[in-house]
């Protein structure tokens, strides 16, 4: 069977040491490049199924890097960011990257998120109406909500926020993505609104409010919803 | 002795004019860099009548502007100077004309002359007597003037015939007397002098009979006329003389009063900012004129306050010497015109601080008469921006100090801190590559150790930069409008996710408003909180309750460990400061991160004790600002 290929582009040794094993012994198939150029040339002639991106590359913006490769191919993107890049992390996500993963990151925690980015590709053509997990059961067809069996009454923007939210797959979206597709261009800057509406779906739907387990806050991004995570 | 450090002497006596030696004294010394000599030559008939205490006065004007002082006995002015020209190995003397008394002495016999026939090796500079500025221009005659004459005269002469008719001879005199007073008196000598002249002319072809009878052949005519222009020119200069005096006191007491007021406003003003918003406040409401600060920086001017194209003025380098040498009198204080507007340096106790630009209203000139006035602002204007300048520089010496220390400090506790888990990372590996037959569950363990470890290390790393990073001012807060509930939801979500379920009763208020925060930066003073209370605690109860009060918003993490002692209640905040029966774990940097993450909202972070047993952390954020509108349709 084809395994994925993945293009790792990470200047740091000891992270490409640690990445390459890892993903390797995970039966992935595995490149990986130092620098901007390097990594660029490689994606080209491999064409690889997910880049892992470095920010902070020596020779090349990571972000110029994430526009040239977004210029040709929509494979997903995975920035590796570092602690002083909070701005850097969100501009990748809105200029089309999928997924970001914060330094220091464990391995179990690469491997989730390389796992949601992949799903996304991999599944991209089949249209399942009905998304379950933890609890909650949302049939996008009939536009219907469950919880533990339990029909949920939800207001429009309610329900478009939450739809914007499944689109993603598990991914991070941003602030102003989810402001974009719910709100329209009228939206853009109106954070407390997304978070007004965001704290309202939480009460809804998640067990306990204030110990969110699906409608999860990337502090500074955006959010995230995890409909594996076990809302017991 | 090389010429460039030969002094400069400048013969000081106690005439005004030795403000203008002393000035030019100065002035040539700058230019030449050379030292320079304040010389008073007591020739010992003069003592009695020059006033030694001015003398004093110009000596110590001389000492301020860096000269040195002397003062010799000689029996002539050119004696004394000649010899201490020689003595000094002087390159020049300054000395002014008018130290010569008596007119003579300038046909050929002037000290001046005197000293070159001397021969000195020195270059004699000679100031010439400075005409003396009129205080008063005598305005030339208008059209109001003249009419005004002609009424008073009219009125004069009928009132004088009216008596005259009446037979009363002797109150003739005293009506013109009164009416050409006036006339003098309100509008100038010169129609004084012409209506003098006109009231005998009058008194003559109108009221003596028989008239026209011709008035300069008659004596008494002519007497009378003296007399009148006498008397009146008389009283005229005493009203003038009183009026002026009148006049020159209310203006010191304003002078006075507005340096006083300005020299209270700026003792109260905090930085230069303020500073200048006060001195051009004052300089506007005293010489109706607009006023800028020019303080140097970098290359150019900063101006205050408000904005001003400093690019269109000439350069630090080029206006400071200018105006500090003065343009032309020598004096380091003299507003100097640049283009439309008039500068003054700010002259501080050994520096020029920066330039008072002062431009004049329109149709309101700046009067050379206030300028005494202006020099004197300028003066509080300098000593108040050099005692915020010197104020800074010991803050900064402080911080410096400050900083030092807390470097050695934090070297100290960081090679423990950091040493002890890379030793335990380094132990673990080194034996794990050992060829041994070690157990599967010891190589977990070790393994297992070095992951801990490791995250420790990250941990107190993190720590470290986040805390360096809010100190320096690097982490700008972005507060942004939010729920609470979405903090504390990330907060605590995310430490169980990492770590399982935690024993917290949170407790938060639906009515709570949004709050203006950085959600990154409180999530991670809630993150330290719980994990503070977690370990002081374990297992027990921890509390996490939030409540409005006006104007701010409180947030209280409440646990049920041992509690802090009253005196350590502040010091736990400090960097570093670990309570002495911690355990392990923390490096004392927590608690310092969430003060400064509070104080950069604007808000503080307090301890205290918890009744029943344990301690309460109380975080006060602001309600600052104005809360966004809510979403349109909503709730």
């Amino acid at each position: 069977m084809n395994q994925p290929l993945i293009l790792i582009i990470e200047d740091e040794e000891a992270l490409r040491r640690f990445l390459v094993p890892t993903l390797t012994s995970q039966r992935y198939q595995v490149l990986s490049a130092a620098t901007a150029s390097e990594g660029l040339a490689m994606a080209r002639s491999h064409n690889p199924d997910l880049v892992l991106l470095d920010l902070g590359l020596p020779d090349r913006d990571g972000m110029a890097v994430l526009q040239e490769l977004r210029s040709w191919s929509r494979k997903p993107v995975v920035i590796l960011s570092a602690r002083n890049q909070e701005r850097d992390k969100v501009r990748a996500l809105d200029q089309g990257a999928d997924d970001y993963l914060a330094k220091p990151f464990g391995a179990a925690e690469l491997l989730a998120r390389l796992r949601v980015a992949l799903r996304h590709t991999l599944q991209a053509d089949v249209e399942d109406p009905v998304v379950c997990g933890g609890g909650l059961r949302i049939d996008l067809g009939r536009r219907e909500v469950t919880l533990e069996g339990q029909a949920i009454k939800l207001t429009a923007l309610d329900y478009r926020l939450l739809e914007a939210l499944i689109r993603r797959n598990g991914k991070v979206a941003t602030h102003g993505q989810l402001l974009a597709e719910v709100w329209g261009p009228g939206g853009a800057g109106n954070t407390h609104y997304l978070r007004i509406y965001m704290a309202m779906l939480r009460r809804k739907l998640e067990a306990d409010p204030t110990r969110p387990k699906q409608f999860i806050t990337e502090p500074g991004v955006g959010y995230r919803l995890d409909l594996d995570a076990r809302g017991d | 002795m090389e010429a460039t450090s030969r002094p400069i002497l400048v013969a000081l006596g106690s005439e005004a004019q030795s403000l203008r030696l002393i000035h030019a004294g100065f002035r040539l010394a700058r230019e030449r860099s050379a030292p320079w000599l304040g010389v008073y030559v007591d020739t010992g008939h003069g003592a009695a009548t020059e006033d030694a205490e001015q003398v004093q006065v110009w000596m110590q004007e001389a000492q301020r502007l860096g000269a040195e002082v002397q003062s010799v006995e000689a029996p002539t002015l050119a004696q004394g100077l000649a010899d201490l020209t020689r003595r000094t190995q002087a390159q020049a003397l300054v000395l002014g004309r008018s130290r010569d008394r008596w007119p003579w002495a300038r046909l050929g016999h002037s000290t001046a002359d005197e000293l070159l026939r001397r021969g000195l090796d020195a270059e004699i500079v000679i100031l010439e007597d400075r005409p003396p500025s009129s205080r008063h221009p005598s305005p030339g005659i208008r059209l109001s003037a003249m009419v005004g004459t002609f009424l008073v005269m009219t009125v004069c002469t009928g009132l004088a015939w009216l008596t005259h008719r009446g037979g009363n001879l002797s109150l003739v005199l005293p009506v013109y007397l009164l009416g050409v007073t006036f006339i003098g008196y309100q509008w100038g000598s010169a129609l004084g002098i012409l209506a003098s002249a006109l009231s005998v002319l009058l008194y003559n072809f109108l009221l003596e009979t028989p008239r026209f009878r011709q008035a300069a052949t008659h004596w008494p005519n002519l007497l009378f006329f003296l007399l009148m222009l006498l008397s009146t020119q008389l009283m005229i200069g005493l009203l003038r003389r009183l009026r002026d005096q009148a006049s020159e006191v209310r203006r010191r007491e304003l002078h006075t009063a507005s340096l006083y007021l300005l020299g209270r406003a700026l003792a109260r003003s905090l930085d230069p900012d303020e500073v200048a918003t006060t001195a051009a406040e004052h300089i506007r409401r005293v010489f109706k004129a607009q006023a800028w600060l020019l303080i140097p920086e970098g290359d150019g001017w900063a101006a205050r306050p408000g904005s001003l194209d400093v690019a269109a003025l000439p350069t630090p380098a080029e206006l400071l010497p200018r105006l500090v040498w003065g343009e032309q009198a020598g004096d380091p204080l003299e507003p100097v015109p640049v283009g439309d507007a008039i500068c003054l340096s700010l002259m501080g106790t050994n520096r020029s601080e920066g330039v008072l630009r002062i431009l004049p209203g329109v149709g309101e000139p700046l009067h050379p008469q206030t300028w005494e006035l202006l020099k004197a602002f300028a003066v509080q204007i300098a000593l108040a921006l050099e005692r915020l300048r010197w104020l800074e520089e010991a803050r900064k010496a402080q911080l410096e100090s400050e900083t030092e220390r807390m470097r050695s400090t934090l070297l100290g506790a960081i090679g423990h801190d950091l040493r002890t888990p890379l030793a335990a990372i380094h132990g673990a590996a080194g034996s794990l590559l050992l060829p041994s037959d070690m157990s599967d569950s010891t190589r977990r363990d070790l393994l297992t150790m070095i992951q801990e470890e490791s995250e420790r290390l990250a941990q107190l790393l993190g720590n470290l930069l986040d805390l360096t990073r809010l100190e320096s001012g690097a982490i700008q807060v972005q507060k942004e409008w939010q729920p609470l509930e979405e903090v504390v939801g990330s907060a605590l979500g995310g430490l169980e996710r990492r770590q399982g379920a935690l024993p917290v009763q949170v407790e938060l208020p639906e009515s709570l408003p949004l709050v203006p925060l950085d959600a990154a930066l409180i999530e991670q003073v809630l993150v330290n909180l719980l994990t503070n209370a977690q370990r002081h605690a374990p297992g027990r109860e921890i509390d996490l309750r939030a409540w409005e009060e006006p104007g701010w918003v409180h947030l209280e993490v409440a646990d049920r460990g041992p509690g802090i002692p009253a005196n350590l209640q502040e010091r736990i905040f400090d960097k570093f400061f670990r309570l002495p029966e911690a355990g392990e774990g923390g490096v004392g940097l927590g608690l310092a991160i969430c003060r400064a993450i509070a104080q950069a909202h604007g808000g503080r972070i307090q301890v205290q004790d918890r009744p029943g047993g344990g301690s309460s952390f109380r975080l006060a954020l602001p309600l600052d600002g104005t809360p966004p509108p809510p979403p349109e349709g909503a709730l």
